[in-house]
C-alpha cells in the first residue's frame, strides 16, 4: 500500500511517500504564496523520487499550518497529531516531543500507548525557533548552518532575554560591540531559544524519554543548548524535517 | 566600606544558613514590604525578602502566565529551584497581583510549615484602613503565636518595634547625606545597604549601618557626581544596572523610589499604647505602593519633594515589564515632572537588564540633559 | 455520527434582554435631559448604594462598556491606539483602555460623544479598579470619586471586622453622595435595591444550575446575553424580574428536554471573558458536537451560590427567603456585604486552589469532558492563578485546552491559531468533526 503525507508549514512544504510502512520517497520545498500549488509540487516530486505514479496512491493526509489547503488531501491531521505519530515511527518509547518549526515551536506529551496527553505552543510574543536563530546569524554576518558548530565552541556562557527578535537582535548588536566572541554569541543565541522551549516542555511536563523533530533538529548547537537545560538525552530522527510529513502518511495508512 | 553589606546581598543564603545554625531560631521568606517585620522580630523570628536570581530560568511557565512581571516569575524561580529551601515559612501582604502569584505557587509547590497572606488594607487613604488592618494584625499575631508556640508580649511587640525602628532610622539618616553637593556614597552602594537590611537580621544590621555612619562623613568618594539622578518605579534590585549608570555614563544616583529603596524603611512607627494599631499606623502611613496610592495620587508629592530635597536633575523611571499599578501612575508622574522641568527617561527592566540598548539610552538622556545646561 | 440529536428552540426571552441592555445605555446617555443623575462605576460596585439618592439615577458600569466597545472592531481600534498614542501601556487592562480610548476620541456607541458622569462610584479588588478611574478623572480634569476597598480577603475567612471594614466605608460614602449630589439619602431605596440585587443574583445562579441537564438549555454564547444584565443592572428590578422570567423559561426548556447545540455530545466550560471579537470560536466548537455549557466565569462573575444540602452547588438563599427583615441602613450593607464576598469570582485573588475547587465543582456537577482556558492578556485579574487552575484541573483528570487572547484587544488574538488548538484538542479527545 502506497500512501503520502504533506507537511505545509510556514517556511517549507514537506512530502513522505510510504510503502508498506517503509520511506520510499520524500521531497521539501519553500512553501510559495499558494501553499495547495506548493504541497503538489511536493507531492509530484516525491512520486519521482519514489518511482511511483499518482494511480497507485491510497491516500493522501496533509498536515501543518496549511493543511486545509491542500485540496487533494483525503483527510487533514493536526501538526500534533502528525508530529506524535511521526516522532513514535522512529522512538517507539518517545513520551516527549519538541517540535520546533521555523516559526513556531510545539511541546507535546503523549501517554505510554502514543496518545496525546498535552500539549503547548509558543505565543505571539516568544522568540520562534528557526527563524530566530536565522535572523540572529544574520546579525552575526554567520551562515544559518553555521551557527551549530560555531555555539560547540564557545568558552563563556552570556544570558540573554530573547523573548522578542526586536531586542534580541539589538542585544545581539551590543554584544558585538563589547567583542564578545562569535562563539559565544552563538551559544547565548542557542541558549535563549532553549530557555523559551524548554518553558514550553516544562508546562506540559517533563518526561524522560525525549524525541526533538523539525528542521532546527538539524542545528547541533541548539540541540545541546536544550539538553542542557532539560538535563536529559534527546533524541534527533535523521531527517528531522521529514517527520511530521512521515506521520502524515502513517495516519493515511490507517484511514485507507 | 560596604563589603560586608555587598557580601550580606550576594551570599544571602550562606547568612540565612548560618544564622539559622548560630540562633536556632525559625526563618521566613516574605514576599512584599507591607509585611510587618515588627511581629515577626517580637517573635524572634527572622523576616527574609524573597528577591530574584536575574537568571534566565525555564521553571515558572507551568505557574505564572506570560503576561505577569519578570520580577514575580524570578522570584517563584528560587522556590522552584530550591534556592531558599531553608525557609520555615513564607508570608505575603496584600499589594499587587503579580508577586500574589509567586507567593500561592509557592505555597502549593513548596510548602512550608507556615504559609500567611495577610489582607493588608488596599484603601489606605480611610481611616478605617487603620482598625481594620489592627485587627488582621491581630490574627496575624495568634497564627505566628501558634506556629513558634510562644505568647507575644507587648514588651515584645516593643523589642520589634525598636529593631525595625532604628533600621529605618540609621537607613535615612545614611540616606540624608546623599543631600550633599558630593555625596559620600553612590547609589550602588546605598542600593546595597537596604537590600542587606532585608536578608539580615536588623540587629546585626544596625550595627553595621551605626559602624559606617561614623565614617561615612569624612569619607570622600575619588570620583566627580556628575547628574545628579533620581531612579523610582517597581521592585529594582539590578545592580549591574546602576553600576553601568555611575561607572560608565558618570551620573550619581542621589535618591530612589522603590521598595526595595526608601519606600522601604522611609517613615518610622508612631508610639501609640495600643501596639498593634501602632503598626498597623505605620503600614497604612508609609509610602504607598501604587496599588494603594488611590483616590489620590500621595506618591507624586512625595516625589516632588524627594526631588526638591535631594536636588535631583534628572529622574529615570523604571518598571518590570507588565507591571500594571507602576503602568498605571507612570503617565502622571511623567506629566507632573514635566510640568516642573525635570528630565526623565523611562525604561523597562526585564529578569536581565539589556545593559547595550540601555547605556545607549542613558548617554544620549544625560547628553540631552547636559545640552539643557547650556542654555 | 447524527448531527442533530435534540431538540432546539431560540430562546424567546432572547429580544427582552437585548432591549433591556439597549435601554440602559440609553437611559445613561440622557439622564441629564429628565434632571436625573448618571454615575460610573465597576461592575462590581455596590450599585445598590447609588440607587438610594432616588429613581432617576443611572450607571455605566465600566467592563461591559469596554466589552461593547470591544464588539466593534473599527471602533475599538480607533479607541486602543488613542490610549496608546496618550502613553498607555499595551499590555493594561484592555477593558480600561478601551474606556479611556472612548473619552480620548468622543464616541459613545449609542451615538453622541462619551456621556461624563457626574461621579465615580468604584469597588477595589483587582489593582486596575480604583486606578481605573483615576486615569478617567486625569482625563476629564477632575471628577467626584468614591471608592471602595473590598479586597478584605476570601469568604471561607470572614469574620465581622472585615465586613465591618467595608461598610464604614460604605457609610462614608452615603455622606460623601449626599454632599456630592446635593440630594437626600433614601434609605427606603436603598433597601429595595439590596433585594433587588440579592434576587438578581441569585436567579442568575438558578438559571446557571439549570445547565446541569443533559442537553444544556443554554450555551455560554447565549449566556453572555443574559448575564450581562447584572453586571449592568444587578440592583434594579427590570433585572431581577428578567431573571426570574427567565429561569422559567429555562426550566421549561429543561423540562422539555430543548437543547442549546443539537448535536451536543461533548461538554466544556470556559474560563475568564472570552475574546469579545470572536465569539465564532464557540460556534466552531459545534462542529465537533461540543459546547460550553458555561465558566466560572459566566456563573460567578455575578451570580451568588451556596453548597446545598446535597452538597452540590447552587442559588444562595436570599434574606428574605429565609425570613429576614431588612429594616435599617446599617443592617442592610452588612447583609449586602456578606453577599458580595460570597461572589465566586471574588475567591482567587487570594488563592488559585479556592478557584480550582469550584472550577472541579463544575466539572463534575454539570458533567463536563474538558475544559478551554483562556490565557486573557486583557485582564490580569481573572487570569489570575489561572496556570495553576490548569494544572489542578489536569491533577484531576481533566482534559484541558488553552489558548492566548485578550477579551479587549483582537490585535492579540491568533484566530488560526486557536481554531488549530482547538482541532488538535479534539483530536487528542478523539473527537471528529460532525461531516
Amino acid at each position: 500500500m502506497i500512501t503520502v503525507g504533506i507537511d505545509s508549514g510556514n517556511r517549507n512544504t514537506k512530502a513522505v511517500v510510504l510503502k508498506d510502512g517503509q520511506v520510499v520517497g520524500k521531497a521539501l520545498i519553500l512553501t510559495g504564496f499558494d501553499a495547495n500549488e506548493s504541497a503538489g509540487q511536493a507531492y509530484e516530486l516525491a512520486l519521482k523520487a519514489a518511482q511511483v505514479s499518482p494511480e497507485e496512491v491510497v491516500a493522501v493526509v496533509s498536515t501543518g499550518v496549511g493543511r486545509n489547503e491542500v485540496k487533494f488531501a483525503q483527510e487533514i491531521i493536526t501538526e500534533i497529531g502528525s508530529a506524535a505519530k511521526g516522532a513514535r515511527y522512529f522512538v517507539p518509547t518517545v513520551n516527549t516531543i519538541i517540535d520546533l518549526g521555523a516559526e513556531e515551536g510545539r511541546a507535546i506529551k503523549l501517554t505510554a500507548d502514543g496518545k496525546i496527553a498535552d500539549f503547548a505552543s509558543n505565543e505571539k510574543c516568544a522568540a520562534g525557533a528557526g527563524s530566530f536563530v536565522e535572523s540572529m546569524a544574520r546579525a552575526l554576518q554567520t551562515a544559518p548552518e553555521e551557527m551549530g558548530p560555531l555555539s560547540m565552541k564557545y568558552t563563556k556562557e552570556v544570558p540573554m532575554n530573547a523573548q522578542c527578535v526586536v531586542f534580541a537582535e539589538s542585544e545581539v548588536v551590543s554584544l558585538i560591540h563589547q567583542k564578545t566572541p562569535k562563539e559565544d554569541i552563538a551559544r547565548a543565541v542557542h541558549d535563549g531559544v532553549s530557555n523559551r522551549v524548554s518553558s514550553m516542555v516544562r508546562r506540559v511536563g517533563l518526561l524522560d524519554d525525549l524525541a526533538l523533530i523539525g528542521g532546527p533538529g538539524r542545528n547541533r548547537g541548539l540541540v545541546q543548548s536544550l539538553k542542557d537545560d532539560l538535563q536529559k538525552e534527546i533524541k534527533v530522527p535523521e531527517d528531522p524535517d521529514y517527520v511530521s510529513a512521515l506521520g502524515a502518511a502513517l495516519y493515511a495508512m490507517e484511514i485507507a | 566600606m560596604f563589603t560586608q553589606f555587598k557580601e550580606w546581598y550576594e551570599k544571602r543564603h550562606d547568612y540565612a544558613m548560618e544564622w539559622k545554625e548560630k540562633t536556632g531560631g525559625k526563618i521566613i521568606g516574605y514576599f512584599c514590604t507591607y509585611v510587618p517585620e515588627e511581629i515577626l522580630y517580637a517573635a524572634d523570628v527572622l523576616p527574609v525578602r524573597v528577591l530574584g536570581g536575574h537568571e534566565p530560568q525555564d521553571v515558572t511557565e507551568p505557574h505564572i502566565f506570560g503576561m505577569y512581571c519578570p520580577f514575580s516569575r524570578d522570584v517563584l524561580a528560587q522556590g522552584l529551584k530550591n534556592k531558599f529551601f531553608y525557609l520555615d515559612g513564607i508570608t505575603i501582604a496584600q499589594s499587587c497581583l503579580h508577586i500574589r502569584q509567586a507567593y500561592t505557587s509557592w505555597d502549593l509547590h513548596r510548602p512550608t510549615e507556615f504559609s500567611y497572606y495577610l489582607p493588608m488594607p488596599h484603601n489606605v487613604q480611610s481611616d478605617h484602613s487603620r482598625t481594620f488592618l489592627r485587627s488582621e494584625l491581630q490574627q496575624f499575631q495568634e497564627a505566628v503565636e501558634k506556629w513558634t508556640g510562644k505568647k507575644i508580649t507587648d514588651v515584645d511587640l516593643d523589642r520589634g518595634i525598636d529593631i525595625v525602628n532604628t533600621n529605618r532610622r540609621l537607613l535615612k539618616q545614611i540616606f540624608e547625606l546623599r543631600r550633599q553637593e558630593n555625596p559620600p556614597l553612590t547609589g550602588q552602594e546605598a542600593m546595597y545597604l537596604v537590600l542587606s537590611s532585608q536578608m539580615t537580621d536588623k540587629r546585626e544590621h544596625n550595627k553595621a549601618l551605626l559602624e559606617l555612619l561614623e565614617q561615612l562623613p569624612q569619607r570622600k568618594l575619588n570620583r566627580p557626581t556628575g547628574e545628579r539622578l533620581m531612579i523610582l518605579g517597581s521592585e529594582n534590585d539590578d545592580i549591574p544596572f546602576t553600576e553601568m549608570v555611575e561607572q560608565v555614563c558618570e551620573a550619581t544616583f542621589v535618591i530612589d523610589d522603590h521598595c526595595t529603596g526608601t519606600r522601604y524603611f522611609w517613615n518610622e512607627s508612631v508610639k501609640d499604647e495600643d501596639r498593634l494599631l501602632e503598626i498597623a499606623n505605620r503600614y497604612v502611613d508609609r509610602v504607598p505602593c501604587p496599588t494603594k496610592d488611590w483616590p489620590q495620587r500621595k506618591r507624586l508629592e512625595h516625589i516632588q519633594n524627594l526631588i526638591k530635597d535631594y536636588d535631583v536633575q534628572g529622574v529615570i523611571v523604571i518598571q518590570q515589564k507588565f507591571c500594571d499599578p507602576h503602568e498605571l501612575d507612570i503617565p502622571a508622574i511623567q506629566k507632573s515632572l514635566k510640568e516642573r522641568g525635570i528630565p526623565t527617561l523611562f525604561l523597562e527592566f526585564d529578569v536581565t537588564a539589556p545593559l547595550g540598548p540601555f547605556r545607549i539610552r542613558v548617554e544620549a538622556f544625560l547628553e540631552m540633559m547636559r545640552q539643557e545646561d547650556l542654555f | 455520527m447524527s448531527t442533530q440529536i435534540y431538540p432546539t428552540e431560540p430562546l424567546k426571552l432572547w429580544g427582552k434582554a437585548k432591549e433591556l441592555r439597549d435601554q440602559y445605555y440609553l437611559d445613561y446617555r440622557d439622564a441629564h435631559e429628565k434632571g436625573g443623575l448618571r454615575w460610573a462605576g465597576g461592575a462590581w460596585s455596590f450599585d445598590a448604594v447609588p440607587a438610594g439618592l432616588g429613581r432617576d439615577v443611572y450607571s455605566l458600569t465600566s467592563e461591559p462598556y469596554g466589552a461593547t466597545l470591544a464588539h466593534n472592531k473599527e471602533l475599538s481600534l480607533e479607541c486602543l491606539e488613542a490610549s496608546e498614542n496618550a502613553g498607555y501601556a499595551r499590555d493594561l487592562c484592555s477593558y480600561m483602555r478601551l474606556y479611556w480610548g472612548s473619552i480620548l476620541i468622543n464616541k459613545y456607541p449609542y451615538g453622541g460623544g462619551y456621556p461624563k458622569p457626574d461621579f465615580i462610584w468604584q469597588d477595589h479588588i483587582c489593582c486596575s479598579h480604583a486606578k481605573w478611574y483615576q486615569v478617567v478623572s486625569d482625563l476629564e480634569g477632575g471628577l467626584p470619586m468614591w471608592e471602595v476597598d473590598v479586597a478584605a480577603g476570601p469568604y471561607k475567612d470572614v469574620t465581622p471586622a472585615k465586613i465591618k471594614y467595608i461598610v464604614d466605608q460604605l457609610q462614608d460614602g452615603v455622606e460623601w453622595l449626599e454632599k456630592t449630589t446635593g440630594r437626600k439619602f433614601d434609605d427606603g431605596l436603598f433597601i429595595e435595591a439590596v433585594k433587588n440585587e440579592m434576587r438578581s443574583t441569585s436567579l442568575w445562579a438558578a438559571v446557571c444550575a439549570e445547565n446541569k441537564a443533559v442537553p444544556a438549555p443554554l450555551d455560554e454564547k447565549t449566556m453572555y446575553s443574559l448575564y450581562v444584565l447584572a453586571t449592568l443592572n444587578k440592583a434594579s428590578k427590570e433585572v431581577a424580574d428578567f431573571y426570574a422570567e427567565l429561569l422559567a423559561e429555562v426550566k421549561d426548556r429543561v423540562a422539555r428536554g430543548i437543547a442549546a447545540v443539537g448535536n451536543e455530545q461533548i461538554r466544556l466550560m470556559s474560563d475568564t471573558q472570552p475574546p469579545w471579537a470572536f465569539l465564532k470560536v464557540f460556534r466552531y466548537l459545534e462542529q465537533y458536537g461540543a459546547i460550553s455549557v458555561g465558566s466560572l466565569y459566566t456563573f460567578g462573575l455575578e451570580g451568588i451560590w451556596e453548597v446545598k444540602e446535597d452538597g452540590t452547588w447552587g442559588p444562595r438563599t436570599t434574606p428574605m427567603e429565609k425570613g429576614i427583615k431588612i429594616k435599617t441602613r446599617q443592617q442592610a450593607m452588612e447583609l449586602m456585604v456578606d453577599w458580595n464576598l460570597s461572589k465566586p469570582e471574588w475567591q482567587h485573588f487570594y488563592h488559585p486552589q479556592l478557584k480550582t475547587d469550584m472550577m472541579l465543582r463544575i466539572a463534575n456537577e454539570w458533567k463536563l469532558n474538558g475544559i478551554m482556558l483562556h490565557y486573557n492578556r486583557g485582564c490580569e485579574g481573572l487570569s489570575l492563578g489561572i496556570a495553576e487552575n490548569r494544572l489542578g484541573l489536569l491533577k484531576a483528570g481533566f482534559p484541558v485546552m488553552t489558548f492566548e487572547g485578550n477579551m479587549g484587544d483582537e490585535r492579540e488574538f491568533d484566530e488560526n491559531m486557536t481554531l488549530a488548538r482547538v482541532d488538535a484538542f479534539m483530536e487528542s479527545m478523539g473527537i471528529k468533526k460532525v461531516k
